[in-house]
């Protein structure tokens, strides 16, 4: 199980301060969902995807476009029907298959998916999610949520392998069960879901006395040692940031 | 009617949403059962059904909305799901968890407020959706959220049951 979409590199998105990432990825969702013409998106999108081709190498722009293929499809089969006005481009038996609306649709849809999927992707290909959690803790996240998303992501390893542990054990007993239709997966998973749960839910008590232990719940002045950094750089990504998110918005605030 | 079960510990609290939010993100990326060709679902519904009928609304609520958007985060090109996965498994845990909160032993209230959680799921989904792809698109993934949803209330309870009766201490930690 992939538990990470991080890669280590030396790369300036690798570089550039998490909280800017952060604060950056607010703008870029937001200037997908405003009314902007096609070709400003795809202005927006190939400079996304210039960013990261630049940072990463190109290749790495293969992986979120094989994974989003099926939906960039359906995008193009579904979205036309539902968008009727304008010139009419493709008529198939008396029946206006595609508009001019409609084509000017398709292209927004596809920016958008295509736009926001890499956007994201090229955030969290370069930052760690540990950085990521400092981030949101110093945009004000409570500890406790912080916390919480840290001994998760901490828990989860080791509740995969109990779930593969779990999974083997039932099949050397022969566990995998020979009824056939609705009634196969209940009768596959209810066994196996009830063991790992078991096991998961008994871990609960240790994990609350190690916090505890640990000092969560009292209330002197809390210490950490991860940090994000601090100083000119931050200055720096953040005046980038803001400059980017300016860009960004720019067009749509003109128009309106 | 007195409730006697003892007061949960902050750490406590957040023990169980952390392993329990853990469950969902790996029973949602791990557990991947075919149901087309190309097409599976998974079985964190399962573990927010769980949840709720074990643990309480509030419990299901951030683990499950917790445990489906780091699913997401993990999952990569689909990473941008993180925050609707959130709100809406938050939403479809804290209401499953309210309705059966007066009468949690009772069977047929608890199918309704799973059948409530999948409307919730799959009308959040089809709406969240409908803004990224468009509305043609979202509706094709409208039958699978129901089917993944409708697995999750029948597994949901049945594991439920059990692991109440396996292991009866977790009657006393539901808040």
């Amino acid at each position: 199980m992939n538990l990470e979409l991080y890669r280590q590199g030396t790369s300036f998105l690798h570089a550039f301060d998490a909280r800017a990432k952060l604060l950056l990825l607010v703008p870029l969702i937001v200037c997908f969902f405003l009314p902007q013409p096609w070709e400003v998106l795809l202005a927006i999108t190939a400079a996304i995807m210039a960013v990261i081709a630049a940072a990463l190498g190109p290749r790495e722009l293969l992986q979120p476009l094989k994974a989003i293929g099926p939906v960039l499809i359906l995008i193009c089969l579904l979205t036309p029907p539902f968008h009727r006005d304008g010139p009419v481009m493709l008529r198939v038996f008396g029946l206006a298959l595609l508009t001019g609306d409609g084509l000017r649709e398709t292209a927004v849809m596809l920016l958008r998916f295509l736009g926001i999927t890499f956007g994201v992707f090229a955030m969290l290909r370069t930052l760690p999610l540990d950085d990521l959690v400092l981030g949101l803790r110093w945009f004000r996240l409570p500890y406790a949520a912080c916390l919480v998303m840290i001994v998760t992501l901490r828990t989860i390893p080791s509740l995969a392998g109990t779930w593969r542990n779990v999974l083997d054990a039932h099949r050397l007993r022969g566990g995998t069960p020979a009824k056939q239709g609705r009634r196969k997966i209940v009768a596959r998973y209810l066994p196996l879901l009830t063991s790992v749960l078991i096991e998961a839910v008994k871990s609960i008590p240790a994990l609350a006395m190690a916090l505890e232990s640990r000092g969560f719940g009292r209330r002197n002045p809390r210490t950490a040692y991860a940090q994000l950094k601090k100083g000119g750089a931050f200055f720096r990504d953040m005046a980038l940031c803001l400059l980017a998110s300016a860009m960004l918005l720019w067009p749509a605030f003109v128009r309106w | 009617m007195k409730d006697d079960r003892p007061v949960m510990s902050p750490a406590f609290r957040v023990a169980s949403i952390a392993v329990l939010a853990a469950v969902t993100t790996v029973l949602t990326r791990l557990v991947q059962i075919p149901t087309t060709a190309s097409n599976y679902i998974n079985l964190g519904d399962v573990v927010i059904v769980f949840t709720a009928l074990i643990f309480g609304p509030f419990s299901a609520a951030l683990a499950g909305g917790i445990g489906t958007a780091l699913a997401d985060l993990l999952s990569g090109p689909f990473a941008f799901w993180a925050p609707i996965s959130l709100v809406v498994h938050g939403l479809q845990g804290l209401l499953v968890g309210l309705i059966v909160r007066a009468r949690p032993s009772n069977v047929p209230l608890a199918i309704l407020a799973g059948a409530v959680g999948i409307v919730i799921m799959a009308g959040g989904y089809f709406v969240a959706g409908g803004f990224i792809t468009g509305f043609g698109p979202s509706l094709t993934a409208v039958p699978l959220n129901c089917l993944q949803g409708g697995v999750g209330v029948v597994l949901g309870l049945l594991v439920a049951a059990t692991v109440e009766r396996a292991y009866p201490p977790v009657r006393q930690w539901k808040w």
